[in-house]
């Protein structure tokens, strides 16, 4: 039965859309449970992620791979209803209020949705309050932000701040280009990442998953 | 002579010389100061946005407290009242949508769609102001508010032209600096990436619509090397200002970038120093990957500007034949201490300035968030340890 979707993954991986989308239909038609096509195109963006990481793919094939996955998923999602989706956890991730940078978080967004993670993005210029809310909301152990403005780190700041305040028992990444230790440190972050495969090693590591 | 007169003449040949690849009295400072202008001058960022001669106050305390080359002229580019006259969808400013110190906020998204390439490719100018603009403006919802939100923009922007020259004028006589560059232009890939396509729709262009995308791009060439001439209104002396955005690394695979940003960049420069106008390679982010293709242009026909590119690589694979500048970490300037900042400028001024062709700044603009003294480290530094 599997062998409809031999190759699932490498076409994922090969950026071939038509063959992606062919594979998941044959496989709906010949019934191979969704969840298993879900977790090969999810070992797929994980490849992806590596390649990128090892400056073999680039943002392009990310975005690429990012269109692919949308359109399998529209497939397979009528599929999955009431089947419970094994995510590995919550994460709350969003642009830090004053920044409206949104391409690299969306990206680190794609990655950890790909590797497994319920992601909860809560898009650009957020505050505060709506960073807590979201956490509170799914209980989520992982918060992560992204700043480009080196002039909105010092209101990140105030965020974690409030996080913290706030009593939330999450561990908080922050990334951009301009992020790096002092950034950490100065923000009373747990971690930092400055390119998007960070995200995917940290949730790992905050998830033991 | 006066003594203004004299200092200006003294700041433009370092700067010249610097960009000619040659070795001035000493490196010349240019320091891009944004929103930090209006800080140090204690303006909120709505009263800049919306007040052109508070706009411009904010330079002038700046240059009178010190002794750089050239800053660029007032910290905000876009004027709020401009954008409010037709109503646009794509900007949020402070005071209006977001809070009176907050920075204005650009919403990006695919005002132009995939459907609209052959109207583009067409006649560009036709489509923009047919299809383009009433998409993005509330104004335009009836010809009569359209008709007349397109005089109150223009006359708006007329005025605010006048006072910036006025200013000009002023920074130059009594203050004896002048704008660092005249004039600005991009890529045609930013063109499109940055404001008509966004980001995901040209990544999606390149694989399903490679053709239309080269035709648009190479529509886009003249009309961006006229732009810049018309924006400079014919200056040749100062560089022309290009933000460089889509064609940094990691954002094009290698043959992507050959085959659709590269192209038509380097015509566009090299249509500008036909005209013998130099270009401000404001290469944002990294761009390590791509100098031996830059370095395919004319000699001298731009300062390339390093962000995080790797300077020593720039410095080799540039160096004799193109200027260098900048590369000072913003977050050095946020974080670190004056010593700190001093330490990096000398070794830059070692070991990139030493034979000339280099010009001190920052890596990315400086916001607010940048230490007044470190700043001051920074240029004090320069004034005396860059003296050759
Ligand atoms: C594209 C761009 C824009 C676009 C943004 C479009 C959008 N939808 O996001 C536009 C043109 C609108 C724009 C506007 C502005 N920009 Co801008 N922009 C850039 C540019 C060229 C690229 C950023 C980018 O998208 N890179 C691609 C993505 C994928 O990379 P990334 O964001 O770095 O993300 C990667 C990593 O950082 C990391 N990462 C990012 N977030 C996170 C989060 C986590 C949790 C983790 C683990 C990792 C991670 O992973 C990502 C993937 O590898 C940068 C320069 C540069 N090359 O970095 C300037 C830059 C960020 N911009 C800058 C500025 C100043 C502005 C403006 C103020 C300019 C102006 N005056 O007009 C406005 C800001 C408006 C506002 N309120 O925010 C400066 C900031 C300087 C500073 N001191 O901080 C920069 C650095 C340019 C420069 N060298 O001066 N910009």
């Amino acid at each position: 039965m599997a062998n409809q979707i031999d190759g699932l993954k490498d076409a994922l991986v090969g950026l071939d859309m038509n063959k992606v989308l062919d594979k998941v239909k044959a496989g709906l038609d010949a019934g191979v449970d969704p969840m298993d096509m879900v977790k090969d195109l999810q070992a797929g963006m994980v490849e992806i992620g590596d390649r990128f990481a090892r400056g073999e793919y680039f943002l392009s094939e990310l975005i690429m791979s990012g269109e692919i996955m949308k359109q399998a998923m529209a497939l397979l999602e009528p599929k999955l209803a009431g089947v419970d989706q094994e995510y590995k956890g919550n994460i709350v991730i969003g642009t830090v209020q004053g920044d409206i940078h949104d391409l690299g978080k969306n990206i680190v967004a794609m990655l950890l949705k790909g590797a497994g993670y319920n992601v909860i993005d809560l898009g650009v210029d957020v505050p505060a309050e709506k960073f807590i809310d979201a956490v509170k909301e799914n209980q989520a152990p992982l918060l992560a932000m992204s700043v480009l403005l080196t002039g909105c780190q010092d209101p990140m700041r105030d965020i974690i701040k409030a996080v913290r305040d706030a009593g939330l028992d999450v561990k908080v990444l922050i990334g951009g280009n301009y992020v790096d230790e002092k950034v950490k440190e100065y923000c009373g972050a747990d971690y930092f990442g400055t390119t998007a495969d960070d995200g995917v090693k940290v949730a790992k590591e905050v998830f033991g998953a | 002579m006066s003594d203004k007169k004299k200092l200006y003449q003294e700041r433009l040949n370092r700067y010249v010389t610097a960009m000619d690849v040659g070795k001035p009295d000493r490196v010349p400072i240019r320091l891009n100061l944004s929103e930090f202008l209006a800080k140090y001058a204690g303006y909120t960022l709505q009263e800049i946005y919306y007040q052109m001669d508070k706009n411009i106050e904010s330079s002038n305390k700046f240059i009178q407290d010190f002794d750089v080359d050239t800053v660029p002229g007032p910290p905000s580019l876009w004027m709020g009242g401009i954008h409010d006259a037709t109503g646009a969808k794509y900007l949020k400013f402070a005071g209006r949508e977001l809070d009176k110190d907050k920075q204005f906020q650009f919403l990006e998204s695919d005002y132009m769609k995939a459907e609209d390439y052959d109207d583009f490719i067409e006649n560009p100018t036709k489509w923009i102001l047919t299809t383009l603009l009433p998409r993005l403006h509330t104004e335009f919802k009836d010809p009569y508010r359209a008709h007349l939100s397109l005089i109150k923009g223009a006359a708006g922007m007329v005025m605010n032209q006048g006072m910036l020259a006025e200013a000009g004028k002023r920074w130059a006589e009594e203050y004896g600096i002048f704008p660092p560059f005249s004039g600005m232009s991009k890529a045609p890939f930013d063109t499109l990436g940055d404001v008509l396509r966004g980001l995901h729709g040209i990544m999606m262009d390149m694989h399903l619509c490679p053709d239309k995308l080269l035709a648009a791009l190479d529509v886009l060439v003249d009309h961006n090397i006229y732009y810049g001439m018309a924006t400079a209104a014919g200056d040749t002396t100062l560089p022309l200002f290009m933000p460089l955005h889509r064609g940094s690394y990691p954002f094009l695979n290698p043959e992507q970038w050959d085959k659709f940003y590269w192209p038509t960049l380097k015509k566009v420069i090299e249509g500008l120093w036909k005209h013998g106008k130099r270009t401000l390679f404001y290469a944002e982010g990294d761009w390590t990957p791509y100098l031996e293709k830059i370095a395919e242009l004319p000699d001298k026909s731009i300062v390339f500007h390093v962000d995080m590119t790797d300077m020593k690589k720039a410095k080799e694979i540039l160096g004799g034949r193109f200027c260098l500048s900048g590369n000072v970490p913003n977050t050095l300037l946020t974080y670190g201490t004056p010593e700190e900042v001093s330490d990096y400028c000398k070794k830059l001024i070692d070991e990139v300035a030493c034979d000339g062709g280099f010009i001190m700044d920052a890596g990315g603009v400086v916001q607010w968030d940048a230490k007044v003294e470190n700043v001051r480290a920074m240029i004090e530094t320069t004034l005396e340890y860059g003296v050759y």
